[in-house]
């Protein structure tokens, strides 16, 4: 039994377990990162943290990207999901194709597409809007501190929608008519069959999707932002894992780079744990 | 109070609590700093707390 584990465990160990470890153990030395010399220093560099202005504010804008694109996501899918499975429309099929594609694209093509969209001058969305006299509404999308990281999280959602709609309407499809066909005849109406009728029912795989979707929305935001704004203008889009990247790599500060990675692991999941524990619940049979 | 009632009551409250903790997010994420972050946080810890409380007649 164990020699049939062992290939699994060996490789689980070097390239997770012994990674992981290193990080922590790396957060507690200044490192350039190419040098020889490594100076153990302690808590020195989560104390560095604290003072960091520009950490402090990679931290809020991965919690904003977090909070906003996952509600949108989630709300958007399910409603999507929803629309899709019980309204019987033609296009369903091509809708769902359509809605897909994002999630088959690379993210680099995502973001090279919404650079595109977003262009100052000729892109798709001034001209939009210049086209319906909207002139006001012109945006620098990708270089106005205010807005760019809407932008960034605006590409977040229609790379992920797509998926987690087809996700649920997979989940939704298995629901067996006659529970809706008996619930309409005692005068439920279609909201009331959505929450109380299908969203237990899908339940699992939401709670599944909704503990997934944190930890890959903290990824997905840093390779947008390398690919769309390099952390740009003057930090404004900067998240957690692209201001450790910058750290390490850029910077050659791998040591602090490494504090910061301990921060954004702690915080992944943590915020999974506790999104587990509130969505917890009995499976429900049918 | 009729069931209905209070069922729709709740549903409002619950409603208007994550719209709030949302707003709050991208309030607050204007402004740098820790105790900033830190509202942020709550915001962020009282989006799940509604879930949870959403949640707990279903476990």
């Amino acid at each position: 039994m164990l020699a049939c584990l062992l290939p699994a465990l060996v490789l689980f160990a070097v390239f997770m377990v012994y990674p992981t470890v290193n990080v922590f153990r790396m957060s507690l030395y200044t490192w350039s990162g190419f040098s020889p010399d490594m100076k153990f220093v302690g808590l020195d560099n989560f104390r560095h943290l604290v003072d960091d202005d520009q950490f402090v504010r990679a931290f809020q804008n991965t919690v904003t990207l977090l909070v906003v694109v996952t509600v949108v996501t989630m709300g958007m899918g399910l409603f999507l999901a929803a629309i899709m499975t019980r309204q019987k429309l033609r296009s369903r099929n091509f809708l769902r194709f359509v809605l897909y594609i994002p999630n088959v694209l690379s993210v680099v093509v995502i973001a090279a597409v919404f650079s595109a969209i977003y262009d100052q001058n000729n892109g798709l969305l001034n001209s939009m809007l210049r086209l319906v006299s909207l002139d006001s509404w012109q945006q620098v999308w990708l270089g106005d501190q205010k807005v760019v990281l809407y932008s960034v999280g605006i590409a977040m959602v229609w790379q992920s929608l797509g998926y987690y709609m087809v996700l649920y309407m997979s989940s939704m499809s298995s629901i067996p008519e006659e529970l809706y066909e008996a619930s309409g005849l005692d005068g439920a109406s279609a909201s009331r069959q959505f929450f109380s009728l299908t969203m237990p029912l899908i339940w699992q795989n939401l709670r599944t999707s909704l503990t997934f979707f944190i930890m890959s929305a903290v990824n997905l935001s840093f390779v947008l932002v390398r690919a769309m704004t390099g952390g740009g203008p003057d930090s404004s889009s900067e998240v957690l894992l692209s201001y450790m990247y910058k750290q390490a790599y850029t910077n050659s500060s791998y040591g602090y780079g490494m504090a910061i990675g301990v921060v954004i692991f702690a915080f992944s999941f943590l915020v999974s744990l506790l999104m587990s524990r509130a969505t917890k619940r009995e499976p429900l049979q049918f | 109070m009729k069931d209905s009632t209070r069922t729709a009551l709740l549903v409002g409250v619950r409603t208007l609590v994550a719209a709030a903790c949302v707003a709050l997010v991208v309030v607050e994420r204007r402004t740098i700093g820790w105790g900033h972050l830190g509202i942020m946080l709550l915001a962020l810890a009282g989006l799940m707390a509604l879930l949870a409380s959403y949640n707990r007649r279903y476990q």
